[in-house]
């Protein structure tokens, strides 16, 4: 029992087990501070601390002690103060109770499933577990971890850099789209499951890495899946790579039979019981029935946060104005305690972001009814975000889901029922603290017939053109038979094919052609790629990177409900009458404007701007310049003064869009898009002069009617000239397209005719 | 030629087809029609149910080997109907596209659904029933009529009633009651309301009140120094009353006469009860049959038919 006094924090029962494991080892690792008592011998220079660990059969115990210090093991700098902080609390995480249980089984095998629920500590404190355990700085080889999201990426790494002491973008970097925070003495890197796909096009066997970590698997974004095909096929050839898929949802068997029954290991949550109620009607509106839940919880339920899940940004702004109205009528009624109301959606600036992590108002006067905070959130607060003190759920059951389908090929953010999952994962937010309430606007019939069990993965809905240009890349031929763990329909295969071939990037037989090598090089959909990987023919490449960074980033119009009409007018003074592409194109010029740069934000303030989108478009901008000058791709442009200055920028456009392209329908407002025969309308932000026959869109956008967004004019010629396997009039149906464009045609033809008898 | 046309078989003649070419009149017209079709502009529901069709029709169709995609995954094994990857469970057709277009809840579509069901179930029931329902309607359309036509006939026999008695007192004859209370013969509007039998006090009361209201809208009118026997106080001067306002006071009925139960209970009944009792009233008092519109000279009545309408078709 000497050793127990030793390590107070130690749990009894794995204590035996070390103990009896370590039977009869010389090195018994309980003793090992005995053995490691003269410190003073230690070298102080990095990496040496942890020399004499054997890889892959520590134990929790040896790192605890390295833990402990006084030394960083891994930098050999001594730790400071903060760091003892944060150690203290890190071992109270759930996970740490099973350290050992979990080197056991990672030791033991290659593959390896964890289930831990949110707030557990999966995320920041596996693959610090897996670093002591694996070394990779003195093998030369780094862990992965990979995130669906990049801010989950940036913040964690943030996070596990003040963990381990060290400073981030050294032995703890991110690697997100656009944006590389390593050095060569990284061994810890977080990243989006997309940046390591990208990295498995250069290296098929990721042989950087000695362990990759699959985290939030559970929410099987369309890399993940991917990813986890790949490194399935990958775990064959290398027997020295360890593989990790981390799910925070309990149903994890299905991980676990598509890795040939790979281990699980489990780790509860800190999660309390919750009384789920149903309506006992459907509600008319959802919306309505929402704000009414809330209002009334607040004014009759005791203390405890509330979160309600609506769908999307104006959505939830709306919402979050009523509610503020009605609370402040309650409150100045004395029916209730003062209530503060935050947003939370992807789009919202970081800074607002981080306000939902603030306390809940105190209760007017002392003794008063109990102020509290309402969060108003799209479905990020379902698993991505834990959000301590919220007790009350509101679930109108619906969320924003992208839906893609091959037939039509749109490609949209559609409000939808969630699944049975996705309520019982919103119900649980209520649990963090102590016992909490979910409410569900839906009646408990409705909850057990319509909603589905599982929401579908994302490559369910998706387009897969840059997936299957990456895959292809990758050197996988026969994507017919490639394991997904959901295979998608083989019509989105198709599709996907067909455009790629159209693109140019595949030949007939399927296999990648050096335009579709090169493309592929881009971080970018085919069609971007394509578009500026042509761009010099035209003399534009300059121009047409400024327009593939802008249309990489978020919206960079701003349009605040209250000030519609003066942020309308200042979008007019950028307008070109042929195009939003244009249209954006002008915005940027002036972004970059000497008079524009003095004061970037208060500039973009007064224009109605996104600063943040403007200037991450700027550093998107930097790297795609970077891999075209690597690529050998000329940038040029055609002199401001030349009248085909915006005519080629135009044509450019046709190069990579060839197959976004709408007529007008009559003389009506509709469009109708080009082989799809879809009947559209222009999406009311367009700048597009009236008489506009032909367009290019960016965007196929479905809500209660069909709109194509980002539009510009184009010609039909072009059309013809630029894309001509694709507007090979044999393949069009008889209609008023196909006549249009014969008489394009004709015309051309007889001018051709001309010219050769003059 | 002539001689042979009874053999021709004209049900069965083949004619040429017309010509093809269309003139350059047709020609013309057919262009100036697809010109206004294009030119027509849509109005909004146009454009959204052809929008709608459009995109059911997309989804509706399938991608197949005409694709160019399908060949080159044939080149791997694909064939229709397969899936793709080893999965036994894998899709076979993309997921399909619901677009909400409301703010209802979860369950509110098949509540709907299910509720018009039901409604649709409750009004084929109630169409049966109301078959059933039907006669006695009619039955409730006959009543209403009687009872509008037993109303216009009670009026007539309180008129009838009034002649009557007003005949009787040119005649010096005394009715039964004037009789037996000992009164002497008045006419009915100089009695007591209450001594006139309740059958025609009605109408007796109701011209009074008439009667009297176009008084007081008179003494309202003629003068503000019209006094009014009921209300005005002696000691009060014209200018006091000016003051006081009493003219613009309007007594409907002396006070003595505002209630009257036995009116009252008398007018609760329905018309055609009404009638009944004032057509015996006529033959008991005055030997007269309101359906012969004859007055019999004693209270036989011989030679009339019976005491209901009926009786005299």
């Amino acid at each position: 029992m000497a050793t127990r006094r030793e390590h107070e924090d130690d749990e009894n029962p794995r204590a035996k087990r070390v103990k009896m494991e370590s039977n009869g080892h010389t090195d018994n690792p309980y003793l090992a501070h005995w053995n490691d008592e003269p410190k003073s011998d230690r070298p102080s220079n990095s990496g040496d601390l942890l020399y004499k660990f054997k890889r892959h059969g520590t134990t929790s115990k040896q790192a605890h002690d390295a833990e402990d210090g006084p030394l960083n093991p891994f930098t050999g700098k001594a730790l400071s103060q903060k760091y003892m902080g944060i150690l203290k609390t890190r071992r109270d995480l759930p996970v740490h109770k099973q350290r050992h249980e979990f080197l056991e089984l990672y030791q033991k095998s290659q593959i390896l499933v964890f289930v831990g629920e949110t707030g557990s500590g999966k995320t920041t404190q596996i693959p610090q577990f897996v670093c002591f355990d694996d070394l990779p700085h003195l093998n030369n080889k780094m862990v992965a971890c990979t995130q669906p999201r990049r801010v989950a990426a940036m913040s964690v790494a943030q996070r596990v850099a003040e963990e381990m002491d060290v400073s981030l973008g050294e032995e703890v970097g991110y690697s997100i789209r656009f944006e590389d925070r390593t050095s060569p003495s990284t061994m810890l890197k977080y990243m989006t499951d997309g940046m390591l796909l990208r990295e498995a096009m250069h290296d098929n066997n990721l042989t950087r890495y000695s362990t990759i970590i699959l985290d939030e698997a559970h929410e099987r974004t369309l890399a993940t899946d991917i990813l986890m095909a790949l490194l399935k096929e990958v775990v064959q050839r290398r027997k020295d790579l360890k593989l990790i898929i981390m799910s925070a949802t309990l149903d994890a068997t299905k991980f676990q039979k598509y890795f040939h029954d790979a281990p699980l290991l489990a780790v509860p949550g800190r999660t309390h019981p919750v009384e789920i109620f149903y309506t006992p009607a459907p509600e008319r509106d959802y919306v309505e029935a929402a704000l009414r839940t809330v209002l009334q919880i607040h004014a009759t339920e005791g203390e405890g946060d509330i979160l309600l899940f609506l769908t999307g940004e104006e959505e939830i702004e709306d919402a979050c104005r009523k509610i503020r109205i009605e609370a402040s009528d309650l409150m100045q009624e004395g029916a209730a305690g003062p209530l503060e109301v935050y947003p939370l959606y992807g789009t919202l600036p970081p800074a607002q972001q981080q306000k939902i992590f603030s306390s809940a108002p105190a209760p007017l006067k002392q003794g008063g009814r109990p102020g509290r905070k309402c969060i108003i959130s799209t479905n990020i607060a379902e698993t991505s975000l834990t959000i301590d003190g919220i007790v009350y759920v509101v679930d109108p059951g619906f969320s924003k889901q992208k839906v893609y389908n091959p037939r039509i090929r749109v490609e949209s953010l559609l409000v939808s029922p969630i699944s049975k999952a996705s309520a019982q994962q919103r119900a649980g937010r209520a649990g963090r603290t102590r016992p909490g309430k979910c409410f569900r606007l839906y009646t408990e019939a409705a909850f057990k017939k319509e909603l589905i069990e599982q929401t579908y993965p994302e490559i369910l809905r998706s387009n897969l053109a840059s997936t299957v240009l990456e895959l292809k890349k990758l050197g996988i031929d026969d994507l017919v038979h490639f394991d997904l763990m959901d295979p998608p329909a083989p019509e989105t295969l198709m599709r996907a094919l067909e455009e790629l071939n159209y693109l140019a990037c595949l030949d007939d037989e399927g296999d990648l052609t050096p335009l579709g090598k090169l493309a592929s090089e881009f971080p970018l959909d085919p069609a971007l790629a394509v578009m500026l990987i042509s761009s010099p023919e035209f003399y534009c490449s300059n121009e047409m990177l400024s327009l593939t960074a802008l249309l990489s980033v978020p919206q960079i119009f701003v349009r605040p409900a209250k000030d519609r009409k003066r942020a309308d007018e200042m979008k007019d003074l950028f307008a070109h009458p042929d195009g939003d592409h244009l249209t954006m194109l002008n915005v940027y010029h002036a972004f970059k404007s000497e008079a524009a740069q003095d004061n970037p934000k208060q500039w973009t303030h007064d224009h109605f701007l996104s600063y943040r989108a403007l200037q991450q478009a700027d550093n998107v901008r930097l790297q795609l310049k970077r891999i075209m000058e690597r690529e050998e791709i000329e940038l040029m442009s055609t002199p401001f003064e030349n009248k085909k200055y915006y005519e080629n920028i135009r044509r450019a456009l046709v190069a990579g869009f060839f197959m976004q392209v709408a007529k007008r329908d009559g003389n009506g407002k509709s469009y109708i898009t080009v082989k799809d025969d879809q009947s559209v309308l222009l999406h009311p932000s367009n700048v597009l002069g009236q008489d506009s026959e032909w367009v290019v869109y960016n965007e196929f956008v479905l809500t209660n009617k069909n709109y194509i967004r980002t539009v510009t004019s184009v010609k039909p010629e072009w059309l013809l000239d630029i894309a001509p396997n694709y507007y090979d009039l044999d393949t069009f149906k008889k209609g008023e397209i196909k006549n249009a464009l014969q008489r394009t045609l004709n015309k051309v033809i007889r001018k051709e005719a001309d010219k050769g008898k003059r | 030629m002539a001689g042979s046309d009874d053999d021709d078989d004209y049900m069965n003649m083949v004619f040429e087809e017309a010509p093809k070419q269309e003139t350059a009149l047709q020609r013309r017209m057919r262009i100036e029609r697809e010109g206004r079709e294009r030119g027509r502009i849509k109005s909004k529901a146009e454009r959204d149910a052809e929008a709608e069709a459009a995109r059911e029709a997309g989804l509706a169709k399938e991608l197949d080997s005409s694709n160019k995609g399908f060949k080159m995954m044939a080149k791997f094994g694909f064939k229709k109907g397969d899936t793709l990857g080893k999965s036994e469970n894998a899709r076979k057709v993309p997921i399909h596209l619901d677009i909400k277009e409301d703010k209802g809840g979860i369950g509110l579509d098949s509540e709907k659904k299910r509720k018009f069901r039901e409604h649709m179930e409750k009004a084929e029931q109630e169409a049966k029933r109301s078959k059933v329902e039907e006669g006695d309607y009619r039955d409730r359309v006959r009543q209403e009529r009687e009872e509008k036509k037993a109303e216009k006939e009670f009026y007539n026999a309180q008129r009838t009633v009034e002649r009557l008695h007003e005949q009787s007192l040119e005649h010096g004859k005394f009715t039964e009651q004037d009789v037996s209370k000992g009164h002497s013969p008045k006419s009915a509007m100089s009695v007591p309301l209450k001594e006139v039998n309740v059958v025609w006090r009605g109408l007796i009361r109701h011209r009074l009140e008439k009667q009297r209201n176009q008084k007081q809208q008179r003494d309202l009118k003629d003068s503000l120094t019209a006094r009014l026997p009921t209300l005005t106080d002696d000691e009060e001067d014209e200018d006091d009353k000016l003051a006081l306002g009493r003219e613009a006071e309007v007594q409907l009925l002396d006070p003595e006469d505002e209630e009257d139960s036995e009116l009252e209970e008398f007018d609760a009944l329905s018309f055609s009860d009404r009638l009944e009792k004032i057509v015996l009233y006529l033959r008991e008092t005055y030997h007269y049959c309101f359906w012969c519109k004859h007055q019999y000279v004693d209270a036989t009545l011989d030679g009339c038919p019976g005491i209901t309408e009926e009786d005299h078709d």
